[in-house]
């Protein structure tokens, strides 16, 4: 199957922009980061805590215009033709 | 004497029919309760003032304010507020600004000053080392905002003055006119301008180098060194830093909430044209700060050759996706006509967005068009001028809207347009835009904090659940960061006793987090006690009937309204307000305010 991914902001000058991504049926929003830490080294630094496989404060991930934190989290499952959009931490007023 | 508690130690009364200056010295029970800023409005307009008086009367006050906290070096501490009686909307209005002229205020000898009456010509206010004088201000009037300040500089032959002033907006007393410091920092919503306009008052010009001493350096030295470390850790100030506001152009857009054609979408397809990535690839130059500022997160940027600090978030939003419009450059120039006139660059553009609907459903027939980047600079220009199909607009647009019968298309709440967020999607930030005291606006309780970016943790922006009480906890927090001087975006990285610690070491005083935001909360009420008094009910604690009748249709918050009840309900029970949103006679009492 396959997802289109978006990244933003700080996260654009170690990976493109706008892509599209195979991957197995069934596969997460985990399975989705490892193939792109794969791809794109400095990635893991971006978005996890030191060493762990935990999302560092304040960067969001979301499926179809929703926070993966209010569906699955990592383990959200990934459906053909979704759209996942990365943000590391950024914001304002 | 020099002050010990970081205070100038003064308050200016001018009295501008009479045009005499009464210089007090700040009450100790003032600085205690109400700490500066939003308090210092709040409390002096409340206490020497009837909410009913015409806000465009003489007998409406207008209050310049900082903070014990501003330019006293600790990073972030840089603000002023302006407070008066709004003609926008009647409510007790306060607006935030930065840049230097908080700092400059306090280094010419002034915690305060109160406007009062109004002045037979033009004058401004000239503020030296504890001597205050009002001045002819003949020649000035009519000057744009940067004219204004380079002839001021000039004239004055004093580099070092810092000006606040109205442009043309709030000589023709527009009821979106704001208050422009530093060329380009805006005191931007409530019509603030159209008061000073009104009181035949151009500026405040403030210059001198009095000392601010802090209570308790060596306290103040380890707080300061603890949040510094704070906000250079926070991701989210690190982001402001590289990106500005305008990064948030982006982010709203992805989670489906960026109001698109006034409000009658959420989702702009061409949001990436008008994002703060795409002005950092194009038109930045750099970026600057306010006073004492490490964030920095203020944009200095070039279009056809003119360099201009901004624009922000909001203005990047509200004359880009609101209208449909992707020309980043026409974007620019628009929010900087916005400052040069002295309008609000949120209230200008969505007045410009309300137009733009009634002109698509055939309501009228002269108006602007959805998508067109051509001649909205110079519609801005007649606005601010009051001139042409402008004039229709400048006094926002809630009145156009119910002149041409439709007020249903003014996205306001209590007359003032709504910002950069769709509360379709987001369930807490909605019940802070209904129940803000003044009207809508985003700074008053920022819960796109939690909904949206995580800070201080995530929320599910689309349940009710528990919002009611963070509503609470926002809206009296930043009451009295803005009280303290400290910008709001600190708010990112610090809690309330940071401010706490702050606020106590500078002034020497006791002071807990719970403290710093029970001044927050008497303020609040204050504030709410004067609104119910121009007769503001529950029935006004609402959003615009689209909201709440007309489901969004497109992603993560699709098919959904802002839901009113219970929200409401719960928010006037956590507030210890009655079931009509009026505060007790118990919690006034505990807020010392009976
Ligand atoms: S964070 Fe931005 S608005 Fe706040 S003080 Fe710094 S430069 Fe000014």
């Amino acid at each position: 199957m396959q997802v289109t991914v978006k990244a933003f902001a700080t996260l654009r000058n170690i990976m493109d922009s706008k892509f599209t991504e195979e991957l197995e049926e069934g596969s997460t929003i985990s399975d989705l980061l490892t193939t792109l830490m794969e791809k794109y080294s400095g990635l893991s630094d971006e978005i996890f805590e030191d060493g762990r496989r935990e999302l560092k404060d304040f960067v969001n991930i979301l499926v179809n215009g929703r926070n993966i934190s209010f569906l699955n989290g990592l383990d959200t499952t990934l459906n053909n033709g979704d759209l996942v959009v990365l943000f590391p931490p950024a914001g304002g007023g | 004497m020099t002050q010990m508690d970081g205070y100038a130690g003064k308050i200016a009364y001018v009295d501008l029919t009479k045009g005499t200056i009464d210089i007090q010295e700040t009450p100790t029970d003032l600085k205690r309760d109400y700490l500066g800023g939003r308090g210092f409005g709040t409390k002096i307009i409340s206490d020497r003032m009837d909410p009913l008086v015409d806000p465009l009367s003489p007998e409406n006050i207008f209050v310049f304010a900082s903070g014990p906290t501003t330019g006293t070096g600790i990073p972030l501490g840089s603000r002023y507020e302006v407070s008066t009686k709004s003609p926008l909307n009647d409510t007790l209005m306060s607006a935030n600004s930065g840049g230097t002229f908080g700092w400059k205020m306090k280094k010419a000898g002034f915690d305060a000053i109160v406007f009062e009456g109004r002045s037979a010509k033009p004058v401004y206010l000239y503020l030296n080392e504890g001597a205050a004088e009002l001045r002819d201000a003949s020649s000035y009037w009519g000057m744009d905002v940067h004219a204004t300040t380079d002839a001021f500089l000039s004239d004055l032959g004093d580099k070092k003055a810092k000006i606040a002033c109205i442009g043309p907006a709030g000589e023709k007393q527009s009821l979106l006119a704001c208050v422009i410091n530093d060329y380009d920092r805006a005191a931007g919503r409530s019509g603030a301008g159209a008061v000073l306009g009104s009181k035949n008052v151009k500026a405040v010009v403030a210059t001198g180098n009095l000392s601010i001493e802090e209570a308790d350096k060596d306290r103040l030295n380890a707080v300061k060194d603890r949040i510094r470390t704070k906000l250079q850790e926070n991701g989210i100030c690190e982001a402001l830093t590289n990106y500005g506001t305008a990064v948030l152009v982006n982010i709203v857009n992805e989670n489906y909430i960026l109001p698109t054609h006034n409000f009658q979408s959420a989702h702009f397809e061409n949001a990436e044209n008008i994002s703060g990535e795409r002005m950092a690839e194009t038109v930045l130059k750099k970026n600057s700060g306010c006073f004492a500022c490490i964030v920095k997160c203020s944009r200095i940027c070039e279009v056809d050759g003119v360099v201009n600090e901004g624009p922000e978030y909001e203005p990047m939003w509200a004359f880009g996706a609101n209208l449909g419009i992707d020309d980043l450059n026409t974007v620019i120039k628009a929010a900087w006509e916005c400052n040069k006139l002295g309008l609000d660059a949120i209230g200008t553009p969505t007045a410009i967005a309300c137009a733009m609907e009634m002109q698509e459903k055939g309501y009228i027939n002269n108006g602007p068009k959805f998508g067109e980047a051509a001649g909205i600079v110079e519609l801005v220009r007649q606005i601010g001028l009051r001139e042409g199909f402008g004039a229709e607009l400048t006094d926002g647009s809630y009145r156009f809207a119910e002149r041409h019968g439709h007020p249903e298309l003014s996205m306001s709440v209590k007359k003032q347009d709504l910002p950069a967020y769709d509360p379709r999607g987001l369930q807490g930030h909605g019940l802070s835009y209904a129940t803000s005291n003044r009207g809508g606006d985003h700074v008053y309780g920022y819960m796109i904090s939690p909904e949206v970016l995580g800070a201080p943790e995530k929320l599910d922006p689309y349940t009710s659940d528990g919002k009611a009480a963070w509503v609470q906890v926002f809206q009296d927090l930043t009451a009295a960061i803005d009280a303290s001087g400290m910008c709001l975006f600190s708010s990112f990285a610090l809690d309330a006793t940071d401010y706490a610690d702050l606020t106590a070491a500078t002034m020497g005083i006791d002071l807990d987090g719970p403290g710093f935001i029970r001044i927050g909360e008497r303020i609040w009420n204050l504030q709410k006690l004067f609104n119910i008094k121009v007769g503001y009910t529950k029935a006004d604690d609402t959003l615009p009937k689209r909201l709440l009748t007309e489901p969004l249709r497109e992603g993560g918050p699709k098919g959904r309204v802002w839901e009113r009840e219970p929200l409401l309900s719960e928010y006037y029970s956590v507030r210890g307000w009655d079931a009509d949103g009026v505060p007790t006679d118990e919690k006034l009492r505990e807020l010392g305010l009976k």
